[in-house]
């Protein structure tokens, strides 16, 4: 059966999981204006922004013969849990009929989940299937290990887009080579060591510029979504963290019985401004936020996709946290009809505001 | 005291509730009445551009209320009324948004956590906190919420005999029970009681559709029982309480061959909606009804939407008179 799956962040680790579990696999393709146009176009007018991207995605697999596509699914009240119903539903209405797995009702329908795990396991044997989570764990891991090493020292390479090169190397590499848990681990090695040799104009410490990028998960992670930011601010000389890798959003999500402290300690951050859990990563937003403050950082990026029901709710607590912190905070919100120059000026002026930030506050002290 | 009670959100469904219940424990409830231009425009400017008018609509209120002098708001945070379903984000985090929003009177906001298997959300646990903050004994609070309820339940009998929102709170108010209006043409209306009995949001559609001579079905006339066979057919419904009962009531009135035709009122921004009315929309055709979705924000034109209406409720007239069903 051919399988496809909706794209985001680093896809390749799903594309391996999906391999090494036996599916013949077809890449989705990065989104582009034009997968967007589609999205958009077979779907409601207020659905939010990752609805239509991945609706995009989506129909392009459709035509390319795609007969399954698997998906992980939202997580509490936000429309994000209620994507697959309604995509398979329009792909049905185009005359495509597609599969839509997902998983994220083990907790209340626990039949409706294994009979989805059995759809996506195949034909492997559940020593292959555990094989395969190893596998594509320790990926994950190594692949945001080495993007931690990229965000950060990009913003001082000397040779114009020589991180952006090897990284996309490393990519490749990591889809094409890695087999088994000890070829993630050599070229780990290697390619940490390769990074780490790039030559860079490192400044001293008080003319470093550190962002936090918070926000909902599609948007942040999503590079083709949310118009490159991190190589953007990177370009512009600033080093970058999100607060949002794919092996956090494992650990938390999958395997919170082994993770559990790292979540609970964001959480317990946002406390004071929010009293409960609202869905989406709301409390987690506000929780790095905090957590960014804490270790120093100049500037936040808040990113969030048009009407965004839990981010609203942040947006809407961000001047208080930005003045109670002292930390300038930059808040955009993304769609179809988002315009690059528009973004890359509010952008470049953050940066000069929290480049003149530091530099009153050396002069200062 | 007296306690300002924003006419904004869920209020239309549950102020017989409140009002009962702060007046049992000796306070003076203060409505903020019908949304105003000067209501509406306070909310537009004080809340975040991107957030929906009904939040928008509510931050005014509350604004009106602090203006006016009233010793405390009454913000309280829903955030479940049906076993795995809960409210809308922005419900979860009202309080939080206003708190934040207007660090000033903080100490004005009055709130609680309201939790409930059901729609019936008088239970101890969710009010006696509240009540212990206004400082009523035990025994003071269980009577009020007793009575409140019993007005309450009073009230949803009224809406299942076929009266809207609207009137059955004026009948429980006053006594009169008026008589339920009763046309050859019948339409659904599905939309959220704060869209639906909003004047401002809705520019009245109810009355708009009575007066092209056809009556109403809301999902509030529908029993719960109908409403949740709905629900559960469905592997895995909206997570949003009032989302859900208006896709079960949605269905009910797909199949129920009383019903003429289906009109969905939405609120600019509504992301739970955006959903619903896509499932909606991709399913009216197998049932061959006709199914319009009005879209209403701060900017909606009368004229506009009385000629929608209009044309609505003739295209029904026109085949129910090809087929004999009316002179």
């Amino acid at each position: 059966m051919k399988v496809g799956y909706p794209y985001m962040g680093t896809v390749i680790v799903y594309k391996k999981l999906l391999e090494t579990l036996g599916h013949d696999v077809i890449e989705t393709p990065r989104p582009t204006r034009q997968t967007i146009a589609l999205g958009v176009k077979n779907s409601p007018e207020f659905a939010c922004f990752p609805y239509k991207a991945i609706m995009g995605s989506y129909i392009e697999l459709a035509k390319m013969g795609v007969e399954m596509i698997v998906t992980s699914g939202g997580r509490g009240p936000c429309r994000a849990g209620l994507y697959e119903q309604i995509h398979r539903k329009t792909l049905a209405s185009l005359g495509y009929d597609i599969d839509v797995v997902n998983f994220d009702l083990y907790k209340k329908n626990w039949s409706y989940a294994m009979k989805n795990f059995a759809k996506a396991r195949g034909n492997a044997s559940l020593f292959r299937v555990f094989k395969a989570f190893v596998l594509v764990y320790d990926m994950i891991h190594a692949l945001d290990r080495m993007e931690a090493i990229v965000e950060t020292r990009r913003a001082y390479e000397k040779i114009p887009g020589s991180f952006t090169k090897l990284w996309n190397r490393i990519n490749k590499t990591f889809d094409l080579e890695v087999r088994r848990l000890r070829d993630a681990r050599r070229f780990e090695k290697v390619f940490t060591a390769e990074l780490l040799a790039l030559p860079v104009d490192e400044p001293p410490e008080d003319g470093r510029i550190r962002i936090g990028i918070v926000g909902e998960i599609y948007v942040v992670m999503e590079s083709a979504i949310n118009l490159n930011i991190e190589e953007v601010l990177n370009g512009l000389g600033c080093e970058v963290r999100r607060d949002l890798y794919l092996s956090h959003w494992v650990n938390d999500n999958l395997l919170p019985f082994l993770h559990r402290g790292h979540e609970r300690q964001i959480l317990a951050k946002s406390r004071k401004y929010m009293e409960i859990k609202i869905g989406g990563h709301e409390n987690e937003t506000i929780g790095h936020i905090i957590d960014y403050k804490e270790k120093g950082f100049d500037g936040i990026v808040h990113l969030m996709p048009f009407s965004c029901l839990p981010e609203l709710i942040t947006q809407s607590i961000l001047p208080k946290i930005s003045k109670d912190l002292d930390i300038p905070v930059l808040s955009l919100s993304l769609d179809e009809q988002t315009a690059i120059a528009n973004q890359r000026t509010r952008i470049e002026a953050f940066v000069d505001l929290l480049r003149g930030r530091k530099k009153t506050a050396a002069a200062k002290g | 005291m007296r306690i300002g009670l924003p006419s904004a959100l869920v209020a239309p469904y549950y102020r017989t509730l409140w009002k009962t219940f702060f007046a049992e424990l000796g306070h003076e409830p203060v409505e903020s009445g019908a949304t105003t231009k000067t209501v509406l425009d306070a909310g537009v400017r004080n809340a975040v551009p991107e957030i929906c008018v009904p939040v928008k609509i509510f931050i005014g209120h509350y604004l009106k209320l602090v203006e006016s002098g009233v010793d405390a708001v009454y913000v309280p945070r829903f955030v479940s009324i049906r076993e795995w379903d809960t409210f809308c984000p922005k419900f979860l985090g009202l309080p939080d948004m206003i708190r934040h929003a207007f660090p000033e009177h903080e100490t004005k906001i009055l709130t609680h956590i309201v939790r409930s298997k059901s729609e019936d959300i008088a239970t101890l646990a969710n009010f006696l906190p509240l009540a212990r903050k206004l400082g009523a004994k035990r025994f003071e609070a269980v009577r009020a919420i007793e009575i409140a309820r019993r007005k309450w339940l009073e009230f949803r009998r009224l809406t299942l005999q076929g009266l809207t929102v609207e009137r059955a709170n004026k009948a429980v108010e006053t006594g009169v029970v008026p008589e339920v209006p009763s046309h050859p043409i019948r339409i659904g209306v599905l939309g959220y009681v704060y869209n639906l009995y909003d004047r401002a949001v809705s520019l009245d559609i109810v009355k708009k559709i009575e007066e092209q001579g056809a009556s109403v079905t809301t999902f509030e006339m529908i029993p719960e029982k109908q409403i949740e066979k709905h629900i559960t057919k469905f592997y895995k419904p909206s997570f949003w309480t009032f989302t859900n009962k208006l896709l079960g009531a949605g269905y009910q009135l797909f199949e129920d061959p009383a019903i003429d035709g289906i009109i969905h009122v939405t609120a600019f921004g509504c992301g739970p909606d955006s959903m619903l009315g896509k499932l909606l929309d991709l399913d009216a055709p197998s049932y061959g009804k006709p199914f319009m979705t009005v879209r209403v924000d701060e900017h909606s034109g009368e004229g506009h939407l009385q000629t929608r209406v209009e044309a609505f409720v003739d295209m029904i007239r026109r085949k129910k008179r090809l087929t004999g069903e009316v002179a």
